[in-house]
């Protein structure tokens, strides 16, 4: 009889319940939709962060130190080298999903034809690799360097048929030699030489107008430089630096074995760092910090600002659903009224409207979830174009805060009903 | 007495005496208003909050000369064009090679007291040296290449140029004793560098008044930095003022995308929190259709029914509107004191806009219930159905 | 010319004939009474009467005009202008205070008069309760009030259902003495009841069963006093 009464409830009187599922499923719409954007939020914005390049450079151990000053006498490289065959070893360290692109980069001097020196940096443009878990790789200036305006000419294609002679030149060679893409520039190295088409033009707004880009092989091969490379730079996900972090990366040996396992388990730029050091032969690999610190910042402002922004609208669904279901409850009281005149008792009164009003929130919360799924997509889609990653914790927290909500709104209803004189609600009081 | 006294005292009478059911559906409104208001401050303070974290990145406009070098008043005249609110930092920078133990290094000169304004992500161990000099910067690999740590005494010598009319003069080195007064860590090319006040590097090299070129920091982006860079170098002769590429496109796609996320965020919110006013507004009207019923019994027209209950709903949106508009900005501002650690501006013209949409909210949303409540049949609802 | 006329009134749902060939006269300054059990067709007859419903066939002659075919707008005016309407269950606003709610039937009609208002309450010895809450009132006080406000823009006809259907012998007898003290004043009263005692006291009596008026009775020694059967 229990269930036939609330089954009547629900069908007979739908018009009414159906307002408040739909205002059940407006609430748990935007607390799924704002915790699901929230929650992801960090890993899109630190996804656009990474324009502003690397945050990772990693260089030989060896006067690591000299290279830039040395550059800036004589545009040489110094003695010591990186291994080019461990490159691939950097998407096997454990953090391996969060680093999204890097670069290995080698300076040759090279000497033109009107006797001037230049320097010529070999690194990967859009270098393809296939990695040993199956997963795919396009790695490179091409996507690392996303501030370069292309002033004329295009991005060098690594893929292209005659990507070993071809080069982008920086726009302050490009206006000194008075060159245009197509046109042709002889190049002498200590060990050989060669002549490259330059296919773009580039303008970078820094040191790097100055140079010529071209493939790795080519730049090496100048120099006689095989299989060396002079740095790396790294784009990788990092979370903000935390007290651990600083201290682990002053000296990974003085954390406690719990506290190392957190870092390294961490994604955290030094733990990062220290993982692709243990990879790389003679490497130092430290933190970019103008884009570190930067990113650290940046990321938890907007997550703390997200999350500010989320409790507000968790805050107006939960009394947007209170004062409907009260609303609604209160409506009712006739009917209660009778049933009390019938001889219901006040716990089978309370158990009634209770158990008519959960069945109508898992409908309506139900429906609300998949409907906040779908604003979150259209968020990420529109803002970040891409889709935001659904965590399964917003889940359990939805469907909590919704039947907490929900009962919350009968309480007010149910003590009004409980003091309700079955005569006087007759008499149409 | 007259008609819009009685029109007034029927409302307000509803209002107060039916205070708690009318306090639950204001509260609605103002929450639903305060959302509103406080998501829309924070839409339009974005740009300007998270600009601020974006000068983090450091300088976002470089300063030099087009032949030969800059003066101190070419810095400030670039200076006079930019907005002194927008300005976070100016530091001049010299180049010179000097010699630290025989070994060639590249030094530094600049202002000590600005050099971490236009490069807030210096991590320095120990202090940064004092602005009037005798204290010097040292590059992190520097530091570790000679040994050298914070406290240390070093001596810093320049070779000044050959002079040309007395090439065959033995050219003395000037010397300078310096205190390291902190290691500099960047994971760049700052590592390699000696930092030294302008008026060491002066005094040592025995030219005075001239600079390189200056980084600025300056809390703006896209189409407003690159008008400020375009007025400096068409104004201040020999002086061009480029943008950090690299800083300042990053920035402009970063911010575009937040403040798109923050508007949508808020045009979501801001929908969802409308329905649930105007349900909230159709369950209050709901309950009011035996009254409904009796006024119409006593000769009450649909229209007139309208325009009372109209009346009821849109002065709960005035005052919930208003009641809301000021608990939004107390909301950001809360919210920008406690993610940006700075106060917002209160803008006046959301007052009236907010309480605008409220009032017109709740209206559309009384209108279309009260409109099915006036088609009720009063000897059916009076017979206590 | 009768103030109030029904001809040949039909009022049919489906198959059901809820009134069913009334004819009714009703004279300026009459009190009358109509009695019936439930569903003989009272409700819909006060419904027709008082200007909420009308009938599927048939005239009302309401001051020798036909209102029958009115439109819904149309009979909301003539009620408010003619028609004083008293009901079982009161229904008074609850957050109006007594005047207020006396006021609300002013405002309707033309121009909200407080001190009219209060004389109006005078008139059912509630001036002293002018400014309570209908939570604040008894029932009795509760109908008086409606009473108070059927009559205050002095209508053709009061018509009452049920007026004392809720209430006790003691307020029973100070609303049918209220009923008296305005039919001595001239006033047209119709009241539907299915209580006797109070169908009684009219001057005049008619039946309804099945839709169909089945007897009328009139008091010849009519005074206005209620008598209660002393059981």
């Amino acid at each position: 009889m229990f269930f036939r009464m609330i089954s009547g409830t629900l069908f007979r009187q739908w018009k009414k319940m159906l307002m408040i599922a739909f205002t059940i499923a407006l609430g748990a719409s935007l607390a799924t939709a704002m915790l699901s954007v929230m929650l992801d939020v960090g890993d899109k914005v630190n996804q656009e962060l990474k324009t502003y390049g690397a945050n990772i450079t990693v260089v030989p151990k060896e006067s690591s130190v000299l290279n830039s000053l040395y550059e800036v006498e004589d545009g040489g490289s110094s003695g010591a080298y990186l291994r080019e065959d461990e490159l691939g070893k950097i998407k096997t360290i454990f953090w391996a999903f969060n680093i999204i692109d890097y670069a290995p980069f080698v300076n040759a001097k090279a000497t033109l034809d009107d006797g001037s020196e230049i320097i010529a940096v070999g690194t990967w443009f859009n270098h393809h690799m296939e990695l040993p878990t199956g997963e795919q790789l396009d790695a490179g200036v091409a996507s690392m360097r996303n501030w370069w305006s292309i002033t004329s000419g295009k991005w060098l294609d690594e893929q292209s048929a005659d990507s070993r002679t071809v080069a982008m030149a920086g726009s302050a060679l490009a206006q000194r030699l008075g060159i245009q893409p197509g046109d042709t520039v002889h190049l002498t190295g200590t060990e050989s030489d060669i002549t490259v088409t330059v296919v773009g033009i580039f303008d970078a707004g820094g040191d790097e107008d100055g140079r010529l880009f071209m493939p790795l092989d080519t730049a090496q091969a100048l120099d006689g430089l095989d299989g060396k490379i002079d740095s790396i730079e790294v784009s990788a996900l990092t979370t903000p630096e935390n007290e651990l972090a600083v201290q682990a990366a002053k000296d990974p040996k003085s954390l406690t074995i719990a506290q190392y396992e957190t870092w390294y388990c961490t994604a955290y730029a030094s733990s990062i760092c220290y993982q692709i050091q243990e990879v790389i032969t003679d490497s130092v690999a430290s933190p970019v910090r103008q884009v570190a610190e930067s990113e650290g910042a940046i990321l938890e402002k907007t997550e703390l600002l997200m999350t500010l922004i989320t409790i507000l609208s968790l805050v107006g669904s939960a009394l947007g659903i209170c004062n409907l279901v009260t609303a609604s409850v209160m409506e009712r009281s006739a009917e209660m009224g009778l049933m009390k005149a019938i001889g219901a008792q006040n716990s089978s009164v309370s158990g009634l409207v209770l158990t008519e009003i959960v069945i109508t929130a898992i409908i309506g919360g139900t429906v609300g979830f998949f409907a906040g799924w779908g604003f979150a997509q259209i968020i990420g889609h529109t803002v970040f174009g891409s889709s935001i990653e659904m965590r399964p914790v917003v889940i359990p927290i939805v469907a909590v805060l919704v039947l907490v909500v929900t009962l919350a709104g009968c309480i007010p209803a149910i003590r009004m009903l409980l003091r309700l004189h079955p005569a006087e609600v007759l008499h149409g009081k | 007495m007259k008609r819009r006294q009685m029109y007034f005292r029927m409302i307000t009478a509803s209002l107060i005496r039916r205070r708690s059911r009318m306090l639950v559906a204001l509260l609605s409104i103002a929450i639903g208003a305060a959302i509103l208001s406080g998501l829309v401050t924070i839409y339009y303070d974005v740009p300007r909050q998270m600009g601020a974290q974006f000068r983090n990145y450091g300088a976002n406009m470089i300063i030099t000369s087009e032949g030969g070098s800059l003066t101190d008043g070419d810095i400030e005249q670039s200076r006079s064009y930019i907005d002194s609110a927008d300005i976070v930092g100016v530091t001049p920078y010299r180049y010179e090679s000097v010699r630290i133990r025989e070994l060639p290094v590249m030094a530094a000169g600049t202002d000590m007291s600005q050099a971490l304004l236009t490069s807030p992500y210096w991590s320095v161990e120990g202090a940064m040296p004092a602005a009037e000099g005798g204290q010097l910067l040292l590059g992190a690999s520097l530091s570790e290449q000679f040994r050298l740590g914070v406290g240390d005494e070093v001596t810093v010598s320049f070779t000044p140029e050959a002079n040309g009319t007395a090439s065959d003069e033995p050219v003395l080195d000037s010397t300078l004793d310096l205190t390291v007064a902190g290691v500099l860590k960047t994971g760049g090319p700052e590592e390699d560098y000696v930092y030294i006040a302008m008026s060491d590097l002066e005094t040592l090299t025995g030219i005075s008044g001239k600079a390189d070129l200056a980084e600025m920091s300056v809390s703006a982006s896209g189409d407003k930095l690159k008008a400020y860079a375009d007025v400096i170098s068409a104004n201040v002769p020999a002086v061009s003022a480029s943008l950090v590429k690299r800083v300042t496109e990053s920035e402009t796609t970063v911010l575009t995308k937040l403040q798109a996320l923050v508007l949508l965020v808020t045009v979501v919110v801001l929908a969802l929190t409308m329905i649930c006013v105007a349900t909230t507004m159709t369950a209050v009207v709901a309950e009011r259709r035996r009254e409904i019923g009796l006024r119409k019994a006593i000769g009450a027209s649909n229209g007139g029914i309208i325009k009372e209950f109209m009346g009821e709903g849109m002065m709960l949106g005035a005052i919930g509107g208003l009641a809301g508009s000021l608990l939004g900005f107390v909301f950001a501002q809360q919210v920008s004191v406690n993610v940006f650690g700075s106060s917002i501006s209160f803008m006046p013209v959301l007052v009236p806009i907010t309480i605008l949409v409220s009032v017109a909210v709740t209206g559309v949303s009384c209108l279309l219930p009260i409109r099915s409540a006036t088609q009720v049949d009063p000897a059916l609802v009076l017979k206590g159905e | 010319m009768s103030l109030l006329e029904l001809k040949n009134i039909y009022k049919i749902y489906g198959d059901l004939h809820a009134l069913d060939d009334v004819n009714l006269k009703v004279e300026k300054g009459e009190w009358l009474s109509i009695m019936g059990p439930s569903g003989s067709g009272k409700s819909t007859m006060m419904n027709i009467i008082g200007c909420m419903d009308k009938p599927t066939r048939g005239e009302v002659l309401l001051d020798g005009t036909d209102i029958s075919k009115e439109s819904a707008k149309n009979l909301t005016t003539i009620r408010r202008d003619k028609i004083g309407l008293i009901f079982q269950q009161f229904h008074l606003v609850n957050y109006l205070t007594a005047v207020e709610n006396v006021m609300l039937a002013q405002y309707y009609h033309s121009v909200p008069d407080e001190k009219e208002a209060v004389e109006a309450l005078d008139r059912v010895g509630l001036a002293d309760r002018a400014k309570h809450l209908p939570s604040q009132l008894s029932g009795g006080e509760q109908q008086r009030v409606c009473v108070a406000r059927a009559l205050i823009n002095y209508p053709e006809i009061i018509l009452a259902d049920e007026p004392t259907g809720n209430l006790d012998d003691a307020n029973e007898k100070i609303v049918v003495d209220l009923f008296h003290k305005l039919h001595n004043e001239g006033t047209t009263l119709i009241v539907v009841t299915h209580d006797p005692e109070v169908a009684e006291v009219a001057q005049r009596t008619v039946y309804l069963r099945n839709g169909k008026l089945v007897k009328e009775t009139v008091n010849e020694n009519f005074t206005g006093e209620i008598k209660f059967d002393k059981d």
